[in-house]
């Protein structure tokens, strides 16, 4: 048995497809201890809570060109498995402190919000914001003061969901 | 994604092409050029291409720099490539006007300045569509409003050609002689792929991300903007190899020129669609200075659209065609990029001034930098100048026309004095302005 079934929603997407129904039809294909690899066209983050919820870990790699491979696994098998690349060795993050929506405000006031609830965090913590775009000139700003950031577009493409680590 | 940086030299880009513009619109006020000179003479040539080369083409690369990495979520190919572009660019025109003004009898000047001037354009231009194009070919699949833009590049490219073989055949080279047609016939093409291709697609483009971000409008929707874009990339293919063909079999341009007018046609009310769609649909329901400007532009482009429509109808395209193109130049293009400037060039000095400081002190919004009212009263005279400028050129008024052009100029004065105060954060109340941490952005280079 291998270790992971492979799952490529890139086409699917690509082509205006709905993922998320043959993503759950390969989890009932899986079996005992066995894992899901994915390849996704942005970094899933809605997923993530979905599969979670159903006992799954994962761990993330960004790939060329702005692609992502995941690899979910039953929680407590990741040990077992090959040990972690270095960049994705710095563990789970802690459950966001904040939580923005900031969907419906006037640009640049999201990023304004961002950073100032940022600053109000002790290191190690996260927020996590809605927003209804990927905050291109946010990056820049976070990069700046050190804080790392995961973000991802949810699968219907209206909502950008960020979670921000501060600075450790 | 690592997110986008402010172009360096992108403020710079538009310094130079305002400076540009003004100097084009004082030239027009003193009557050089068209509608005293003849519409293909030297001297309007000199006018035509500061104002397409050095105003429209400095800022559409300036601002594409800047926004087509937010287009497609990616940096900027080589950041280091847009500084020697721009001189190549700026180097490149000022020889080109100088053969101009020489084929005009206005200085003495060797015969090669037309090919050398167009040389060194084209190589900047090459610098230029090189670092975009590689941005957008490891940005694919490309989203709606980028492949806009993937056209227009394209287009520059075919403009650039043409204008390189143009001052081979007026330096009076032994090479051209061999196209004797092609001067004549190739000026569509050249002012098609420049104008409709280069400038126009690309405005579009930009404009549907522009607006929808400005507007808080959704744009989502993968179906926004795409018949717009295969009638427009339609009518621009038939235009160029459709023109192209005809040149080759020395046959009339006409039935080439009807298809693609026709599917331009498809093209504009679509986009026309496409943008009320947009207005209709926003969740920020006052308006800013710049959207409601940008309004004014589009009203403008469907002027053209329609202008141009009744000319070809009534058989009088031929001798109104320079007011249709001073209708294209002016009100719909130099309007819109005007009014998007002054919302463009405000957001970066507050993104460089503010943003290292954001979150950890007051800092003002974006639209503290600005004053509307004031702005107000120089677009109003700059769209009520243009429009007044075309009707005096579509009823053959010289003097009118210069008198109508003082008016845009001094709008232009106006919008640039503003554009230099936001800069300068001069109009930030005090307390707020200098907060510990920021500083005052450089007048015409952005600090990263």
């Amino acid at each position: 048995m291998s270790e992971f079934i492979d799952v490529d929603v890139r086409p699917i997407l690509r082509a205006g497809g709905e993922p998320f129904s043959i993503i759950m039809a390969a989890l009932d294909r899986l079996a005992p201890g066995q894992g899901l690899r994915l390849y996704a066209p942005f970094k899933p983050v809605p997923l993530f809570d979905v599969m979670a919820s159903k006992g799954f870990a994962h761990q993330e790699a960004e790939l060329e060109g702005g692609e992502w491979e995941i690899r979910f696994m039953p929680v407590g098998s990741f040990e077992a498995a090959e040990p972690a690349p270095a960049a994705l060795a710095d563990g789970d993050w802690p459950e966001p402190v904040v939580h923005l929506d900031n969907r419906d405000l006037d640009p640049p006031e999201p990023m304004v919000r961002i950073l100032a609830a940022a600053e109000q965090l002790a290191p190690g913590q996260t927020l996590s914001a809605l927003l209804s775009r990927e905050p291109v000139f946010l990056f820049r700003e976070l990069t700046k003061r050190g804080h790392q950031w995961r973000g991802g577009f949810t699968p219907q493409k209206d909502v950008y969901q960020l979670t921000v680590r501060v600075l450790a | 994604m690592i997110g986008t940086s402010l172009c360096k030299w992108a403020i710079s880009y538009f310094a130079a092409a305002i400076v540009w513009l003004l100097l084009a619109e004082v030239l027009m006020v003193a009557g050089f050029g068209f509608p005293n000179d003849d519409i293909g003479g030297p001297d309007t040539l000199v006018i035509v291409h500061m104002v397409c080369i050095g105003w429209l083409s400095m800022v559409v690369c300036g601002a594409l720099f800047q926004f087509v990495p937010v287009l497609v979520a990616r940096p900027l190919y080589a950041e280091r490539w847009t500084l020697p572009a721009l001189a190549l660019l700026t180097l490149g025109l000022t020889i080109l006007l100088a053969g101009f003004l020489a084929l005009g009898g206005h200085i003495n000047g060797p015969r090669w300045l037309l090919p050398v001037g167009a040389g060194l354009l084209i190589a900047g231009f090459v610098l230029v569509v090189a670092n975009l194009g590689m941005t957008l070919w490891l940005a694919r699949p490309l989203p709606g409003p980028a492949r806009f833009a993937a056209v227009g590049l394209a287009c520059i490219c075919v403009t650039a050609a043409f204008g390189g073989m143009f001052s081979l055949v007026l330096s009076g080279a032994a090479v051209a002689a061999r196209w004797p047609e092609l001067l004549v016939s190739g000026v569509p093409i050249h002012a098609i792929a420049g104008l409709g291709g280069w400038l126009t697609f690309t405005a579009m483009g930009v404009s549907y991300r522009l607006l929808a971000m400005f507007m808080l409008a959704p744009d989502s929707d993968a179906r926004l903007g795409r018949l717009a874009w295969l009638a427009g990339a339609a009518a621009l293919a038939v235009g160029v190899v459709g023109g192209v063909l005809a040149l080759w079999r020395a046959t009339g341009l006409n039935l080439v020129l009807l298809v693609a007018g026709a599917a331009a046609l498809l093209s504009l009310i679509a986009y026309g669609h496409d943008v009320l769609g947009l207005y209709r649909t926003r969740k920020r329901r006052a308006l800013e200075l710049n959207t409601r400007m940008s309004i004014l532009s589009l009203a403008s482009l469907a002027a053209v659209a329609i202008l141009g429509a009744a000319l070809l109808a009534t058989g009088s395209f031929q001798p109104h065609v320079g007011a249709l193109v001073f209708l294209v130049a002016f009100g719909w293009l130099t309007g819109l990029v005007l009014a998007n400037l002054y919302k463009i060039v405000p957001f970066l000095t507050w993104l460089e001034a503010y943003g290292p400081v954001m979150g950890r002190v007051p800092t003002p919004r974006v639209q503290d930098l600005v004053a509307e009212r004031r702005a107000t009263k120089w677009f109003v005279l700059f769209f009520a100048g243009s429009w007044a400028a075309t009707l005096m050129l579509l009823v053959d008024a010289a003097l009118g026309f210069r008198v109508a052009l003082a008016v845009v100029t001094l709008a232009t004065l106006g919008l640039g004095e503003e554009l230099i105060r936001a800069r300068r954060l001069a109009d930030v109340a005090e307390p707020l302005r200098l907060p510990t941490g920021a500083a005052v952005p450089h007048l015409l280079i952005s600090r990263n």
